[in-house]
């Protein structure tokens, strides 16, 4: 499997100087790289240093709208060169244009069956700019949504930003699970801001941020915690989560979780869902830490408070008898 | 399931479809009032198993085995907005 990230982030937050600084990495240098571009004329590709064979740019209209057709069969075109022996890489980037929203990205690269069944989606990076992230993401809903959606914030410019903790707050509310690290120029080790949300270590550093189950609001927007102690019958995790989907799928932006599954309690299960597409649950063979508690996120706007907890909690009654 | 539980959530998923309206306990289970409708939720008698639930309107009885049933059934009942239900879409596994 192929493993496809994406680089997000609101117009000149930064996102092509990261990519540079990824591409200088010798892990990373051979990555294909697919960059998209709104407007007639694409320069950020011109910016980057790596093969021509390996660089791909998508003009003329937003990945998540217009040229979305486009991505897949890039990527399905580059697959097939790549068994072809045509092209050599190990991994997939894309660097979205600054306008769009990382849903139906997710959407294409998880739901079209000629992508899923050779790549993998590993990580959503959201730059977001230190110096004017939080006017940003006052007054564009393009960047809110780009910062909920991401598995890791990356602080951009902060060497010239006076004080970040005000934007960080902000970021933190709007996805607590999501770790916030900062780079100036680019620098930091790739691995870390692409290494998979499903490995454990980087599963725990997002589940310590789940401390206390409610919600928080921020801007209409809600952070649902649900914590329990124990564990779920095997048969209530999908009646949940299609019920979720069902009745919730509009207005959840990110869900995830890590359940402990009465049937099999050593080894928990990891959710993870855009709307209402669910990722296939993944099973740990071990549990990330000493914390063996069910942990769920749910990010969403106009999703009652205790909805989820409730559904839950009625699901799980009946599946008990 | 108790009678508040089943209040709350019923309650809680009427404010999810953009439902104006009330949810009461009411003798025989949970009453539901909206705008030009009331509605009754029992639960099944041991011997209707597997149904679990009973919707009731003034026309008819509508059984559901489950409490997502039951939820089905209410929304298309409330004829709430985007009540065509958006079903869970799997990933292929990776």
């Amino acid at each position: 499997m192929i493993p496809v990230s994406v680089i997000t982030g609101f117009l000149g937050s930064g996102k092509t100087t990261l990519l540079r600084a990824v591409l200088r990495d010798p892990a990373y240098a051979g990555s294909a790289v697919i960059v998209n571009e709104w407007g007639d004329i694409g320069l950020d590709h011109e910016l980057l240093e790596t093969s021509e064979e390996n660089l791909l740019g998508l003009a003329n209209g937003c990945l998540c709208c217009v040229t979305r057709g486009d991505l897949a069969h890039t990527l399905i075109d580059l697959a097939a060169r790549r068994k072809s022996g045509a092209v050599t890489y190990h991994r997939v980037l894309i660097e979205t244009s600054g306008l769009a929203d990382p849903v139906p990205i997710l959407h294409t690269l998880l739901m079209d069956p000629a992508i899923s069944e050779a790549h993998r989606v590993e990580a959503v990076v959201t730059v977001v700019d230190a110096v004017l992230g939080a006017e940003t993401l006052a007054r564009h809903p393009e960047a809110t949504q780009q910062a909920m959606l991401a598995d890791r914030l990356l602080l951009s410019k902060t060497d010239i930003a006076p004080d970040t903790s005000a934007l960080e707050a902000r970021l933190a509310a709007l996805n607590p699970g999501a770790p916030i690290l900062r780079a100036v120029q680019g620098a930091i080790p790739p691995d870390v801001l692409f290494a998979s949300a499903a490995k454990p270590s980087v599963l725990q550093h997002w589940l310590e941020a789940i401390t206390t189950p409610g919600a928080r609001h921020s801007a209409g927007v809600e952070t649902i915690s649900i914590l329990r102690e124990a564990p779920l019958p095997a048969v209530v995790l999908p009646l949940f989560l299609e019920a979720l989907a069902e009745h919730a799928g509009e207005k959840l932006l990110r869900m995830k979780g890590i359940i402990r599954v009465a049937e099999v309690p050593e080894k928990p299960a990891v959710l993870h869902g855009v709307r209402h597409v669910l990722h296939p649950i993944e099973w740990l063979e071990d549990w990330p830490s000493a914390d063996r508690r069910s942990r769920l996120v749910l990010i969403g706007q106009g999703i009652p408070q205790w909805w989820p907890a409730r559904l839950l909690e009625a699901l799980e009654e009946e599946a008990r008898g | 399931m108790t009678p508040p539980a089943l209040r709350a959530l019923l309650a809680d998923s009427l404010t999810l479809w953009g439902i104006a309206g009330r949810v009461e306990i009411a003798d025989a289970g949970i009453r539901i009032i909206t705008g030009d409708q009331v509605l009754h939720v029992t639960q099944a008698a041991p011997a209707e198993a597997p149904m679990r639930w009973w919707l009731i309107s003034k026309v008819r009885r509508r059984p559901a085995a489950s409490i997502l049933g039951l939820l089905r059934s209410l929304r298309y009942a409330l004829n709430a907005t985007g009540a065509e239900p958006a079903r869970a879409r799997v990933a292929a596994p990776s």
